[in-house]
């Protein structure tokens, strides 16, 4: 079952044709012919770490001293223990010498430490800081992509990526950079140090190297898979548990608990085995890192003695105190390899979830190259449907050459069928989706040359499915307009009728609303957004069946301020009840994808075709 | 804690044999400095003869039998020899990862799963209470936190002690006064981490608040992504999150400056008692005679007491991420700790004539404070009956129809199925009887068929069909690309309201259920489809209870009655002809929709 699923959200986006209307590809997986690239995700996640210039350059600073200091303690430390020395067959020491280089020692590791914890601060503050980016960019990515990705994308997988893989790139960023700088200026200095023993040597210490760079990307390889495939399924995970907990109550009501758990279950086994093999083959990096280490050990301890017992001509000689110094270094050169290995599978998971991220931040934006530079305030509110076609999956066409005349301040009301497209008109006018061909003007301007912002800024609507935030109900009304003074914003509540309720909460306008709004019933949150758009105050304005979940009589308390909200507005109304209707300038019967009818209430009744069949419909009920 | 160990004690096997593998990975590192110190002394500088080496000269004899050896031979010889325990040392580490990590993980699946098993046993308002994005963070992130501590845990938990109990032995048996050294260090270093950790603790928990109040951001972005484009907002938006976002990296940044402080005052205690130590050995050489103190004995205390002190390090970072573990163990505890407060009841079996009924119910919502939604709520409804409700918005009829599958359970009164109060019956055997269809209908991932066999598994493809067919959405289906087969993306978000009330009514359909709620689930549909489904169910399921609320009085006047409720109460109940004689609040609604419309009829 959940292969299928992925099958069909993967197949979604590509279903989506271009149209004569040129507009791009919305599919959101657009990267997917891409094989996963390791070293183009590793240079983007380089460049955000890059950002913080000052922060590198400090860090890579710190990290030196404190690996000088570091390097320089034992050497000292050395140093002291040798001024005890056997005399005579007596052991004595030069105990002044030995303070000088205690002394010596103390102030070297008070250096190392005091910057070691500068070392601290700083990366925590490079970690942080390129999280932070890494997370508003997702954001802000997110926010622009257009409403077909968040349609046909689990929300679930999308907040996995945003906080799952988010924290494991902070963690790799925040453990791994610092140890990779020193790792990486130690063995800078190891092998300077062998180069100045004779470069034949220092080739031979190479010799390794070549191995280690192959072995690493081949294991990587395979390893990789097991890290990408560990954060789809943790991506599958959260994308259950949001599903089935946002949905809780149907799921309750159907007695689906067991099935539900039996699911996850499934994906949690899944996701077990996955893991498993992620850690044991990370594990594996470790000793072969080990192996190749010793390996260079005594490679130089044998090409070393080698050398010793026959010098050769193209070369310095070699003293054993080299070959014993070289050995030394190569110690060197072994652990800070090992500790990125051992960093590895931190790395790695960091990666898969970089990808997982960047595949969002790839996704194509919504389309926005309006020119024009006409205002909100300029707007008047003429729409004209021109031959819209329009579908949401290839094959269903939900509108076949719709046109629709609409001039400003008229009240349109769209009647049809369930399914007969009215949303999607609304979806259509606001550039959520864009158009398979047609066009639509807003005052004669084709609307993808209105920037989306000016267009989005006339028009306020009210949806069906309410959307209210975890805020105070406060904050919620002035969503449109945060700028609108105490005052107007009770009097938007006072117009919608919505006062009277707010006033009753414990907390008036500062109750705040919970996530799933069992506070509020459903009638008050429409009510709630009806406010929201009063005082957004749009030029045109759209109910799409607003007051669906409203009582009749609040409805009609509701219809006064309604019709003194659609004053001067051009407004679109979508709504079953026809008593909501009744008054539009026009009124649009849409069927099988066109307008089957126009006219206002009185002329389409006495027409007795599609309208008077609805109307009737009605009525019939009532009518005893 | 207590909790994570219960876990685990299903893997002890593998919790035990996990540090023992460990041991072989230590050993073979603790062979290696003494293999290379052979290969120098003996085969490269020569300083040591082989036949000084106890290990060397038993190697060199069981590989070349008695006599000289070259020191090529040594070396190379002692090389492989190398090689091979890297090997096995590996060996041992893979086994020892593959046996934590099995260990962890498969405690980390247990916990999940019972966590999650946890959540869909909780009652609705519980649920509502822990919020959607706390419950993902809690089942992935915090979960995956623990699971890592396990890991850690098994793997240093012989290590480390192993490395500071051996140190300690060691360095007292070379000389007492050593000790005073470690009794000094212990204590500071003591003293600093519970000073770190008493710090960081209380920020590791909050972390994960913030963190919850971002997801909480995201989460309303992506489900809100409508709104929020409509009304140009996402710069409003990118503010709210960059300010969860900042907060989030400030308090990390404050946590992680105070672990900043562990590791240099660990490495200047760890310095400061090596100064200490080659200066006491200096000064009793100086100055006390006899004491057989030498520079190697100096340098084995060096060693020593590094390793006592790195076996701290090490230990501290178990402690960091115990205290993150910590964090995340007490809020999958809080999950696992919340005991559902609607608990089944036994009874599986019940008949009566009265299919429901309500007596003298009254119900405010768990920890709302003011009048209650119902007071004082009373009727019955014959099996078989359609019983409509309508009223006002906000007037208490979604709270009402909640109480009959137990979502939530009435403040007072008392509510029988078939005769029996509801907590006495088994909730399984409840909610079987019911099919419930809410305002906002909630479809999931998954193909047409899929959601409608939601309601019914074990449903039959002609089950299936009959069900879209009497739920009016048959010709809808049959319209999309793959008919039954075609997937439903992301909660249906693709669909009108309408197509997705029908689709969950097909859901409830298809069950048979005894008893069918339909709360306000038409209102998307247009009045001729609407009546063409209520015929539809009459002629279907003649035997069904149907309780349905409603805001036309088209929907609902053909019900056998109709309970107008106001202000939480009943106001009057009875068919729609008694009303219109006998309830004005009924005229008034009957009024409100005929007013605008009806007349010119």
């Amino acid at each position: 079952m959940n292969n299928q699923r992925t099958n069909g959200m993967q197949n979604m986006p590509n279903i989506r044709p271009g149209g004569p209307g040129g507009r791009g590809p919305m599919g959101a997986r657009i990267n997917k012919e891409k094989p996963k690239n390791l070293k183009k995700t590793l240079g983007r996640l380089l460049k955000y770490i890059g950002k913080s210039k000052l922060l590198i350059i400090a860090l890579i600073a710190i990290t030196l001293v404190v690996t000088v200091t570091d390097l320089a303690g034992p050497a000292l430390q050395g140093a002291a223990i040798d001024t005890i020395k056997v005399v005579d067959g007596r052991i004595t020491v030069d105990l002044e010498a030995m303070t000088v280089f205690l002394i010596a020692m103390g102030i070297m590791f008070a250096v190392s430490a005091t910057m070691s914890l500068f070392q601290g601060f700083v990366a925590a503050k490079l970690s942080q800081s390129t999280v932070y980016a890494l997370r508003s960019d997702l954001f802000r990515k997110i926010s622009k992509l257009p409403i077909k990705y968040t349609d046909t994308h689990k929300h679930g997988d999308i907040m996995s990526r945003m906080t799952n893989d988010v924290e494991n790139v902070s963690v790799a960023i925040s453990q791994s950079v610092t140890s990779l700088i020193s790792s990486v200026l130690t063995l800078i200095g190891a092998f300077s140090m062998m180069l100045y023993y004779g470069w034949i040597m220092a080739l031979i210490a190479c010799v390794t190297i070549p191995l280690t760079i192959t072995l690493t990307t081949n294991l990587a390889k395979f390893m990789r898979k097991y890290f990408v495939r560990q954060q789809k399924l943790l991506g599958e995970l959260n994308g259950q548990v949001e599903e089935m907990v946002t949905s809780y109550k149907t799921v309750v009501a159907y007695g689906k608990e067991r099935k539900a758990t039996k699911e996850f279950d499934e994906v949690s086994a899944k996701l077990r085995r996955c893991s498993i093999h992620a850690k044991v083959w990370g594990s594996v990096m470790g000793p072969c890192m080990n192996f190749l280490g010793n390996l260079q050990y005594v490679l130089i301890a044998a090409f070393g003695g080698f050398f010793i017992l026959h010098p050769v001509s193209f070369m310095q000689s070699l003293t054993i105190g080299n070959v014993q110094s070289m050995l030394q270094y190569s110690k060197k050169f072994t652990r800070p390899i090992n500790e990125i290995a051992n960093q590895y599978s931190s790395i790695l998971t960091a990666l898969a979830g970089a990808e997982r991220i960047f595949e969002i931040m790839d996704s194509a934006d919504e389309i926005d190259e309006g020119k024009s530079n006409i205002t909100v305030s300029e707007i008047e509110g003429n729409i004209k449907f021109e031959n819209i076609h329009f579908s949401y999956e290839e094959g269903e066409p939900v509108l076949k050459g719709l046109n629709l005349d609409v001039k400003k301040g008229q009240k349109i009301a769209i009647v049809g069928a369930t399914g007969s497209g009215k949303t999607t008109i609304v979806n259509l006018l606001t550039r959520f989706y864009e158009l398979d061909s047609g066009k639509i003007t807003v005052d004669g301007i084709d609307i993808t040359d209105i920037p989306k912002e000016t267009l989005r800024r006339s028009i306020a609507i009210v949806l069906q499915d309410t959307v209210l935030f975890s805020d105070t109900i406060r904050a919620n009304i002035m969503y449109g307009r945060p700028d609108a003074t105490e005052d107007e914003m009770r009097a938007a509540a006072h117009f919608a009728k919505a006062d009277s309720f707010i006033e009753r909460l414990p907390d008036g306008y500062d109750s705040m609303l919970t996530e799933s709004g069992s506070n509020i019933s459903q009638g008050q949150r429409q009510l709630l957004s009806i406010t929201r758009a009063v005082l957004a105050d749009p030029k045109i304005l759209i109910l799409d069946e607003a007051t669906s979940s409203v009582d009749t009589r609040t409805e009609m308390h509701i219809q006064q301020a309604m019709v003194a909200l659609m004053k001067n507005r051009t407004s679109l109304i979508i709504a079953h009840r026809l008593s909501t209707i009744r008054d539009a300038d026009m009124i649009v019967v849409l069927k099988d994808g066109v307008i089957a009818e126009a006219g206002n209430h009185d002329e389409l009744l006495s027409k007795n075709g599609e309208y008077a069949k609805l109307y009737s419909n009605q009525f019939a009920g009532i009518a005893t | 804690m207590k909790r994570i160990f219960q876990y685990l004690k299903k893997y002890a096997f593998l919790a035990f044999i996990s540090p023992l593998l460990m041991i072989g990975e230590v050993a073979a590192d603790l062979c290696l400095p003494k293999l290379m110190s052979i290969i120098v002394d003996c085969g490269i500088t020569g300083g040591v003869d082989i036949a000084d080496s106890k290990l060397g000269s038993t190697v060199m004899r069981i590989v070349f039998g008695e006599g000289s050896y070259t020191s090529m031979q040594i070396i190379i010889t002692f090389g492989i020899l190398m090689l091979l325990i890297v090997l096995v040392g590996g060996f041992f580490g893979v086994m020892c990862a593959y046996t934590a990590a099995k260990a962890s993980q498969s405690l980390g699946h247990d916990l999940r799963c019972d966590a999650y098993e946890k959540v869909m046993s909780l009652s609705i308002e519980q649920t509502d209470k822990f919020t959607t994005g706390s419950l993902v963070t809690r089942m992935t992130n915090d979960i995956s936190m623990i699971i890592n501590f396990v890991e850690m845990f098994l793997r240093i938990l012989v290590r480390s002690p192993m490395f500071f109990v051996g140190g300690l032995v060691m360095l007292l048996s070379l000389n007492i006064s050593f000790s005073l050294v470690l009794l000094c260090a212990l204590p500071v270093l003591v003293i600093m981490l519970i000073f770190v950790l008493g710090k960081a603790i209380p920020i590791y928990s909050k972390l994960q608040t913030k963190l919850d109040r971002l997801n909480c951001v995201v989460q309303e972005n992506v489900t809100g992504a409508r709104v929020i484009k409509a009304y140009v907002k996402e710069e409003y938006e990118g503010d709210r999150f960059d300010k969860a976002n900042a907060d989030l990296r400030d308090t990390n940044i404050r946590v992680q400056r105070i672990m900043a402080i562990m590791h240099p005052v660990l490495m200047i205690v760890m310095n400061a008692a090596i100064i200490a130590v080659i200066y006491i050995g200096g000064w009793q050489i100086d100055n006390v005679a006899g004491t057989g103190m030498t520079a190697g004995t100096v340098m084995a205390a060096i060693t020593y007491i590094t390793q006592v002190i790195m076996s701290i390090m090490m230990m501290t970072h178990m402690f960091q991420s115990v205290s993150r573990a910590m964090a995340s163990v007490k809020r999958v505890n809080e999950i696992l700790d919340t005991d559902p407060v609607i608990v089944s009841g036994s009874v599986t079996e019940a008949d009566s004539d009265i299919a429901v009924s309500f007596e003298n119910v009254s119900f405010k919502y768990p920890g709302s404070i003011g009048k209650p939604i119902l007071s004082d709520v009373s009727f019955k409804v014959r099996r078989g009956e359609t019983f409509a409700i309508i009223g006002a918005t906000g007037s208490g009829k979604t709270s009402l129809v909640r109480l009959i599958p137990r979502f939530y359970d009435a403040t007072e009164g008392e509510i029988r199925i078939d005769g029996v109060p509801v907590k006495e019956l088994d909730l399984d055997y409840l909610r079987h009887k019911i099919s419930y269809v809410m305002q906002k209908s909630e479809l999931f991932s998954g193909t047409v068929a899929e959601n409608i066999r939601w309601g019914k598994e074990d449903a039959t493809d002609d089950e299936v069909i009959e069900a879209a067919r009497v739920a009016q959405t048959e010709q809808f289906i049959l319209g999309l690309n793959d008919g039954y087969n075609d997937m439903i993306a992301e909660k249906g978000a693709s669909l009108s309201g309408g197509q997705k009330q029908r689709m969950s009514i097909a859901r409830a359909i298809v069950r048979k259920p005894e008893i069918l709620i339909l709360d306000d689930a038409t209102s998307a549909l247009d009045l001729s489809t609407e009546a063409k489904l209520t015929s539809a169910l009459r002629e279907k399921m003649s035997g069904t209870t149907v309780i349905m609320i409603a805001q036309r009085i088209a929907s609902v006047k053909n019900a056998d009655r109709i309970a107008v409720i106001e202000n939480g109460t009943i106001k009057d109940c009875a068919p729609h002809d008694v009303l219109m004689q006998t309830s004005e609040t009924y005229r008034d609604i009957y009024n409100s929709q005929m007013k605008n419309g009806g007349e010119q009829a």
